[in-house]
């Protein structure tokens, strides 16, 4: 049973508090969409649950394992992947390569030729499978959004951390998107959608969580979610606010 | 003989050619030759290790020439400064090991290369010959060497984990010039900018295969230092298949992406620096015995700039053309001496000869990238993948044209 759980965390950098105490739990395979206006701490909080970055207060465990403390390389081989806002593929790697490289460095005991077959499942899934022998370098930016996603898929994550995987891409691509995160959903693993489409999160999520400034300011439904004074007041702003900016522009 | 395998059998070709080489070539100026290639096994070696750093691994260093001068000059210290004894001199700083002693004799001082100088001499005096010194043996100045070019690079290996790019590029920069300062500055130990001699890779001379060759033969340091970028080029192509080369092109890549998909990022960075700079240090020590001198002036940054264009003119990415090109520059550097005339005018090319290496080098930077010899080889071994593609593509719209009907 996946289970990750987040308690208190704080970051700051310099003076600024880019997040004040979130504490969430994700129990089972469960898909969640992680959003909240620019600048709300969407990535800090990624960065951290991917150990690129340490807080200044708070837990992070993955299935009983502390990995707020953890280094980058340890927390993927505990079990939680990621993607990163902009596509970063090994350009200059083979498309198989680039899947090697997780599949080997988690080392599950498999031979090369179960790491190939699975590799070439993968990519099969993924509509690039013509593409095995090739350098990323030569893919098309969609293409390069799919190698990415096939990589983790050969870190056997228990959590997936998506940040934008539908920034940019055509509207054919977005249904193999969505395919693959309901396959990937539904065969066990938990994920975590960063996306400032909207109807994508919806369509797919059947949680949400939503930052502003740091806090934590929902966690629920969508439907629920939705009708939050909190989240409306985030991302559209207050009366108040309307007031303010009408009178300024008078 | 597929096309894919037109690289391994050239190479075959040529390791046998190097190999019969000294065996055939008769003409007058055979010492010469020889010591042109065994220059140019020297900066093979260089030049596929520092490939092995910065074309795959992205790390551009600066500093390989740093860690030929640490192996060099642990060879030479080693020889100069260690002797074994059957008798305790009682004057030397000295060490019982088993029936032996090993002696540490007092710094060299600025005006004697040799031991005469020091303690050992005085004692030599007392004993009159009744006591046979022993100099320590090269082999295990070299390895001493080889040792010490991986503890430092161990050391810069650490020191350079967070820098990138221009950073770790100016920080090795640093490094070397500080290293050539401090030699040059301990005038007493290394003789400063006289540098210091070696003793010869053979200095009792060797039979091979029944045949005597004296030690100043160019044939025994031949083989030693063809050997060793054998052995070299045969590690970095086991480490460029194996998944260390797969980890460290990653990194290359992108460092963070390669720690998020489980890349021990800091452990493949480290032992890069570790094992390039043993075998930077290994040729360097050998080399050393070679030409029996070292000093500061080899580790300057001109000498840098000669490995790092040898690998960019024959490919940084790939080992072997790295190697290559740095066989043909030295080569064609040499060649290239040759002064002529045109009319009147007389080129003096041992000037000219750098402004031609030069235009060489921007011509490759600027049409070849990938440099000369590596895109050749990237012609037999990757040549069918296009095709292959090309051929899947159209199958897979046959396929749904097929089923649309």
């Amino acid at each position: 049973m996946i289970n990750l759980k987040v308690t208190d965390l704080h970051k700051s950098f310099g003076g600024q508090k880019v997040l004040k105490g979130v504490t969430f739990e994700i129990n089972g395979p469960e898909l969640i969409g992680l959003i909240g206006p620019n600048g709300a701490g969407k990535t800090t909080l990624t960065n951290i649950l991917d150990g690129a970055i340490k807080p200044n207060n708070g837990t992070v465990y993955l299935d009983g394992t502390r990995i707020d403390q953890l280094q980058p390389y340890q927390v993927a081989r505990q079990g939680l992947g990621r993607t990163f806002q902009v596509t970063r593929s090994f350009r200059r790697m083979t498309v198989m390569e680039n899947l090697m490289v997780p599949a080997l460095a988690i080392d599950r005991g498999q031979s090369r030729a179960e790491i190939n077959d699975k590799a070439r499942d993968v990519l099969e899934f993924l509509t690039i499978d013509h593409l095995t022998n090739e350098y990323a370098q030569s893919l098309s930016g969609g293409q390069q959004k799919l190698l990415e996603l096939a990589r983790l898929l050969m870190l056997d994550p228990s959590v997936i951390i998506l940040d934008e995987p539908f920034a940019g891409v055509h509207p054919k691509l977005m249904d193999i998107i969505f395919a693959y995160i309901r396959r990937v959903n539904e065969s066990g693993t938990a994920i975590i959608l960063i996306s400032h489409q909207m109807d994508s999160i919806f369509a797919l999520c059947n949680r949400l969580l939503v930052l502003d400034y740091g806090d934590l300011i929902a966690d629920g439904p969508p439907e629920t979610v939705k009708n939050d004074p909190a989240v409306i007041k985030a991302y559209l702003g207050s009366d108040d606010d309307d007031d303010e900016d009408s009178e300024a522009t008078s | 003989m597929t096309k894919k395998n037109v690289p391994q059998v050239a190479g075959l070709l040529l390791i046998a050619f190097f190999m019969a080489f000294p065996f055939v070539y008769t003409a007058y100026d055979y010492p010469y030759i020889m010591h042109l290639l065994i220059t140019g096994f020297f900066y093979a070696i260089l030049a596929s290790s520092w490939s092995m750093l910065a074309g795959y691994a992205g790390q551009f260093s600066f500093g390989h020439m740093g860690f030929t001068g640490i192996g060099a000059y642990t060879a030479a210290l080693f020889s100069h400064y260690f002797y074994l004894s059957p008798e305790a001199t009682n004057i030397c700083t000295e060490f019982a090991i088993g029936s032996q002693y090993l002696i540490i004799v007092n710094p060299i001082g600025i005006t004697s290369s040799t031991l005469a100088q020091d303690c050992l001499r005085q004692a030599l005096d007392i004993w009159d010959g009744s006591v046979q010194i022993t100099p320590m043996p090269v082999w295990l100045g070299i390895a001493l060497g080889t040792f010490m070019g991986g503890v430092f690079g161990l050391l810069v290996g650490f020191l350079v984990l967070p820098l990138r790019a221009a950073y770790l590029a100016l920080f090795t920069l640093g490094f070397v010039e500080i290293l050539r300062a401090t030699i040059s500055a301990e005038i007493a130990i290394t003789r400063g900018q006289a540098g210091i001699e070696l003793p010869y890779l053979f200095d009792s001379g060797i039979t091979i295969f029944g045949t005597y060759y004296d030690k100043t033969a160019k044939l025994p340091p031949y083989f030693v230092m063809f050997f060793l970028l054998l052995t070299c080029l045969g590690l970095l192509y086991w480490l460029a298949k194996s998944k260390f080369g797969l980890f460290v092109r990653a990194l290359r890549e992108d460092q963070d992406a390669a720690a998020a998909l489980g890349v021990n990022t800091t452990k493949y960075k480290v032992m890069v620096f570790v094992i390039t700079s043993m075998m930077a240090a290994a040729a360097g020590a050998v080399f050393a015995h070679y030409v029996r001198i070292i000093t500061p002036n080899n580790l300057m940054i001109l000498q840098m700039s000669l490995v790092v264009a040898m690998a960019v003119i024959g490919g940084v990415e790939n080992i072997f053309a790295a190697a290559i090109g740095a066989i043909l520059i030295e080569f064609t550097l040499e060649m290239l001496r040759n002064s002529f005339e045109i009319g009147p005018i007389e080129v003096d090319m041992t000037t000219w000869r750098l402004v031609v290496f030069g235009v060489i080098l921007m011509l490759t930077l600027r049409f070849s990238r990938n440099g000369i010899i590596s895109p050749i080889i990237e012609y037999f071994t990757r040549g069918h993948v296009a095709k292959e593609t090309v051929a899947k593509r159209v199958a897979g719209s046959e396929t749904k044209d097929a089923a649309n009907d």
